[in-house]
């Protein structure tokens, strides 16, 4: 029996590897949607072909920001999910401009950071000590961060500083600086993911965080790092807009549900355990261009939204069955001890 | 010990009481904080304790007391729904335009609403795949859904809905009639029927069902056409209530529905299902909105307030469970 | 191996009644994967009768249970039920249509659902309209009166809240609401049930039988199954060894279960001491320094010195895993358990908190020896490849390091997993039943592979089903019932012995 077995096995094991080799990459599909998305722009409107594509390197880049914390986030596994990116967006914008009109922008965009990274604090609680599900922590945290805004929207009138402003506005060699900074961070990320062993316990968390547990990674630090980085890379990006668009409390709304879209469209995987940097950017760099086209053709944002929402269902339940992730239910994540093992063990006894 | 054969132990009056007890003290936190904060709304202002009175302080939380029986149901096999917030609106907005202009066509719309949720409940089962994701991305399309119907606030309801909003009893607060009927629904599906045992035992154990012969898929697309209904009846109700449509006017139901369930006793990995206890939630939920104005609270600090509260409530759960184990 | 099934010269209690089988298997062979669970097993359960059905861990009782109630299909052979044609497919459906019900060792009630409502759940008749959840209340008491009485249980509570004893009469009583019942199967149902309880049950089981339904019992609780059987299968290595008449005796139950030397042993010895031969040959003086303690409610204290195996032995869930699970992660202020600082854990379930399924074998592999491969949090490419390519070399994974975990079989699986293990450099390893499921040259590599570590003077804490592996350890210790009730060494561990102290419900205390 031990001679016919391992022939097999053997054989099963080259086709997967060499299967794995020839692997078409998560972001595959979003970076045809740009292209896709590029080409009709450049069919309907009349202007340079690069002009769409410029105009989307500007926006984009503060979406890229926000769900690069809500990626790693996503990553640790089922149930994690950050909603109160938008309202920390909303705040930090505040914070930054209130506090470079007296200390200098830098010092600006440093509150903010730290403004976000004190909002996730309250998140990180909620979630370990008091062990309120995700969800309902980073919800719980978005209401009180939404007071803030509106007391510190009360407070100062000001805009952004004109340094500040013309930081995010500048170019090299026509492509906005900001988006280049961007894509340094993001590079960064991917690094950090795959050469230190924190992005590695981040993705070995979120593949299954009871077998991470038992090689040894303490999962609970590991969990309240990335939702701090998450709201770090918020406040990072209220601080930004801030002065690219310009401080209001609803600033950040759109951002919670978008930045979710994009990592999934990005290519990242909902059940946890891959993250996908590059997909970042083709995920919002199609967001973006699309509601271009979509603004280009005429249609109205409510259409915009609905096609936005089929997407994400789309994209959800394509990706589902390419890569058999599993169910993802708040049960693994919370009683997860609980279920499952009897049925491997049931095969032994007897 | 031989005797007690002669009579077969129905447990008695007594030990059902104490059971069901047992079972919805998860929710003792829930109404604590309700009676607690009612006192003090009355506090201040006594008029409260009055119908009118009541009425005005309970009407916002009819529609919010039926979003979370849905809520509830969705959660009980182990799901969420984060698209409800915005299908509330839309409903709302189908209320005051289509409904309105051909009740035929507004009831068809209705009809598919339930439809796409049977879906839904199909694709999650047999997929595999998050509801939360696939909710989410169902919000966009009920926003975007809402805003064709509807781009700004407006619209009229169709006068039948008017009168249900306008029916105010002299005897009896005509929110709380509502409020307990939508409970009695929730209580009756949920634990009362034969779907609602499948629908927990799904949430519970979903292989156990299996094991024993019954569809998860239908239990599933059954459970979500339940809630679809159920949510619509609280789209009607809040456009029965505004008399107009708006996109908007529910956006915060979606997070509001699961903190709610969440503090009357609901988990989040499925199996449970307390009616009473998601409706003591919602309306806690809704009081402290009322509360905070009648106090002269900010405005700008109310969903501060809102979000320590339920915090608090979790906490005080999760305290009181650790003291109940140990 | 001989298999016998002498229906003659049987007594059953209704003479009225024709002894003709109820079930019959024959032949039936399973496999999971590498392990052979049934190989050729012929049974057959007579109308009327308790059939006994003892064995040790993984002899294959659970595996014949779930064919037998068609829950799975046999690889080869087949299984008749009654005069249903031979070629009639015997599923889960069809044997609740024919009147089989199976009670599982592991519970299978809904913990959220109340006792009635899982008692409707598994009620094939269905109840229409209004009232049905007082018609299934009603079923239910009928059946815990009648066979608990005085059971005490309040059916509108939930069953997770229910003491283990009250769930496991909810769960046989839940098997009994049927009208056409033929046969019973029950795993281990005493497992959690009192004395008086117990007593009720057989007495009810006797009452059954002279119905003519017949019963299939697993235990092992050898007098239990003594007093109550009219026949007895001895299972072991998947096989039936011997159908006996009820009138043996414990000790001749436990030979026929494990008694006999094994063929192979000395191939394993061998092995073993060819590739290890140096130090950890001797086991008889070691002076390794203390590097785990655990204070135990029994006689005997847990105590792992470095450079020692020490197997946890019994029978499955008698307190072994806690006791790894204490030296895993002994909480902050527990001042009975000393721990080393460095440990490393080997989970059993390879696919729920073992594996990482979405990386490769190196991934997998290195994961846990962030202290080897990493800087400042940095991680040293060629330091991680090449302790990967180490132990894929000297472990002979197949795939290679690049390979995605997955697409390995679970023996090789278990190779990253224990090397994962060992890579991390820690002073206790433990190991929670980490072979089930592993062929044998891959165990005999990996018997190999631990001793040589303790050798390095790690001390590596061993939990195990199987017996026979106990041969490799310095030290066993073996539990009943959460506790430790014999500690054997050297030429003792046997596991003629391991087998005896387990089953050993007379003494319980440490010999």
């Amino acid at each position: 029996m031990t001679t016919t077995l391992p022939d097999t096995t053997s054989q099963n094991l080259r086709r997967q590897v060499s299967r794995s080799r020839a692997t078409w990459p998560a972001w595959g599909w979003s970076l045809i949607g740009v292209i896709g998305v590029w080409l009709c722009i450049i069919a309907v409107s009349s202007g340079s072909p690069l002009q769409p594509l410029n105009q989307a390197l500007t926006l984009a880049p503060y979406l890229v920001l926000v769900a690069l914390g809500q990626m790693l986030v996503i990553t640790l596994g089922p149930g994690n999910i950050d909603v109160s990116v938008g309202a920390i967006i909303s705040m930090t914008a505040y914070v930054s401009v209130a506090i470079s009109s007296s200390m200098g922008p830098a010092a600006g965009i440093a509150a903010a950071t730290g403004a976000g990274v004190a909002a996730a604090a309250c998140s990180v609680i909620a979630i370990l000590v008091l062990r309120v599900p995700p969800i309902i922590a980073t919800l719980a945290t978005s209401l009180i961060v939404a007071s803030a805004t509106l007391l510190l929207a009360d407070a100062n009138r000001s805009g952004a500083a004109p340094a500040l402003r013309d930081f995010v506005n500048a170019r090299v060699a026509g492509i906005p600086v900001i988006a280049i900074l961007v894509a340094l961070v993001t590079v960064a990320v991917a690094f950090a993911l795959r050469r230190t062993t924190f992005g590695l316990a981040v993705i070995a968390t979120g593949q299954s965080f009871k077998a991470a547990g038992k090689a040894g990674i303490r999962v609970a630090f590991v969990t309240a790092v990335v939702y701090l980085l998450s709201g770090a890379f918020a406040g990072l990006a209220g601080a930004l807009l801030a002065a690219f668009i310009s401080p209001s409390t609803v600033l950040g709304t759109s951002y919670m549900l978008d930045s979710i879209a994009v990592v999934v469209i990005g290519g990242t995987l909902i059940a946890g355990g891959r993250p996908v940097p590059i997909g970042l950017w083709t995920g919002a760099m199609f967001f973006v261009l699309l509601s271009g086209l979509l603004n280009l053709v005429g249609w109205s944002v409510g259409a915009q939204n609905i096609l936005k929402g089929v997407l994400v269902v789309l994209v959800v339940v394509i990706s589902s069955t390419a890569t058999k992730t599993g169910r993802s239910t708040w049960r693994r994540l919370l009683e997860g001890r609980r279920t499952s093992t009897p049925i491997t063990k049931e095969k032994t006894h007897g | 010990m031989t005797s007690s054969t002669i009579t077969p132990t129905l447990p008695d009056a007594r030990t059902r009481l104490k059971v069901t007890a047992v079972h919805g003290s998860p929710a003792l936190l829930s109404l604590i904080a309700m009676v607690v904060i009612f006192a003090v709304a009355v506090a201040n202002q006594p008029g409260i304790l009055s119908v009118p009175g009541l009425t005005l302080m309970l009407m916002s939380a009819v529609p919010l007391v039926l979003a979370t029986q849905a809520q509830m149901l969705i959660m009980s096999v182990g799901d969420i729904d984060l698209g409800i917030g915005y299908l509330v609106g839309f409903v709302t907005v189908i209320a005051a335009t289509v409904l309105q202009s051909s009740p035929l066509l507004g009831i068809l719309i209705l009809g598919v609403i339930v439809i796409a949720y049977a879906a839904l409940g199909a694709i999650i089962q047999k997929r595999n795949v998050p509801s939360i994701i696939v909710t989410l991305g169902m919000s966009f399309v009920w926003l975007g859904l809402g805003l064709q119907f509807l781009p700004t606030p407006g619209g009229e309801a169709p006068a039948w809905l008017a009168a249900i909003g306008r029916w105010r009893p002299d005897w009896v607060p005509a929110p709380l009639v509502f409020i307990l009927v939508a409970t009695l629904l929730g209580w009756l599906i949920a634990r009362r029927s034969r779907l609602g045992t499948r629908m927990r035992a799904l949430g519970s154990s979903p292989a156990t069902l299996e094991k024993l012969g019954w569809s998860l898929t239908r239990t599933r697309v059954l459970t979500y056409v339940i809630a679809a209904a159920l949510i619509i009846a609280a789209g009607l109700m809040l456009a029965s209530q505004t008399r107009s449509g708006d996109i908007n006017s529910a956006s915060n139901f979606t997070l509001m529905t699961i903190a709610a369930v969440i503090l009357g006793g609901g988990n989040f990995s499925g199996g449970r299902a307390l009616p009473l206890g998601a409706t003591l939630g919602a309306v806690t939920l809704g009081l402290i909105t009322v509360l905070l104005s009648l106090i002269n609270l900010s405005s700008s600090l109310q969903s501060a307030a809102q979000g320590l509260i339920v915090l608090a409530v979790l906490a005080g759960r999760v305290i009181t469970e650790r003291a109940i184990r140990s | 191996m001989s298999t016998s099934a002498p229906n003659t010269a049987v007594s059953y209690p209704s003479p009225n009644v024709v002894a003709q089988p109820t079930i019959r298997a024959t032949a039936v062979s399973k496999s999971y994967g590498n392990t052979h669970a049934l190989n050729g097993v012929d049974l057959e359960v007579l109308s009327g009768e308790i059939l006994g059905l003892v064995g040790h861990n993984g002899a294959g009782k659970s595996t014949l249970m779930r064919l037998l109630a068609g829950r799975e299909r046999p690889d080869a052979g087949t299984v008749r039920f009654r005069d249903l044609p031979v070629d009639h497919s015997w599923t889960g459906p069809a044997a609740e249509a024919a009147g089989v019900r199976m009670v599982y060792q592991e519970l299978a009630l809904c913990s959220d659902l109340t006792v009635t409502e899982n008692a409707w759940l598994s009620d094939r008749r269905k109840s229409s309209g209004v009232g049905w959840r007082r018609r299934a209340e009603r079923r239910i008491i009928d059946v815990l009166d009648t066979v608990f009485p005085g059971h005490g249980i309040a059916v509108i509570e939930r069953a997770g809240d229910l003491p283990m004893a009250q769930r496991q009469m909810v769960e046989i009583a839940r098997a009994l609401c049927t009208e056409n019942l033929r046969l019973l199967i029950l795993d281990e149902p005493t497992e959690s049930l009192g004395v008086d309880a117990a007593d009720q049950l057989y007495a009810h089981l006797g009452t059954l039988t002279e119905r003519g339904v017949s019963v299939l019992l697993i235990s092992h609780r050898m007098h239990e199954v003594i007093a109550h059987s009219h026949r007895i299968a001895v299972m072991k290595d998947g096989r039936v060894v011997s159908v006996t008449q009820a009138e043996v005796t414990e000790d001749e139950l436990l030979v026929a279960m494990g008694g006999e030397v094994r063929p192979d042993a000395a191939t394993l010895d061998r092995v073993v001491s060819a590739e290890s031969a140096g130090p950890s040959a001797d086991t008889a003086d070691r002076s390794g320094t203390r590097v785990a303690a655990v204070a135990n409610s029994g006689a005997t204290q847990f105590e792992a010195y470095s450079g020692e195996i020490i197997g946890l032995a019994g029978l499955a869930g008698q307190g072994q895993e806690e006791l790894l699970q204490k030296l895993w992660a002994p909480g902050t202020f527990s001042r009975a358990t000393q721990v080393p600082r460095h440990r490393a854990y080997v989970p059993g379930d390879r696919q729920t908190s073992g594996i990482l399924p979405l990386w490769s074998v190196a991934e997998n592999l290195t994961i846990a020896a962030s202290r080897a491969i990493s800087r400042f949090g940095f991680v040293n490419t060629r330091l991680k490849r090449e302790l990967a390519d180490h132990w894929v070399s000297t472990l002979k994974v197949r795939g290679g390091a690049k390979a995605p975990i997955t697409a390995l079989s679970g023996g090789n699986q278990q190779k990253v997993l224990i090397a994962r293990a060992f890579a991390a450099n820690a002073e206790l390893v433990l190991l929670d039943d980490p072979f089930r499921g592993v062929d044998v040259a891959t165990k005999n590599e990996l018997y190999a592979l631990m001793k040589a570590e303790a050798a390095l003077g790690r001390s590596i804490v061993w939990y195990s089903t199987e017996n026979k592996e106990m041969a490799h350890c310095d030290r066993v210790y073996v539990f009943r019932a959460g506790r430790i009730v014999s500690e054997l060494r050297g030429s003792t561990i046997t596991e003629e012995r391991i087998i005896a102290d387990s089953f050993d419900d007379r003494t319980g205390e440490v010999r």
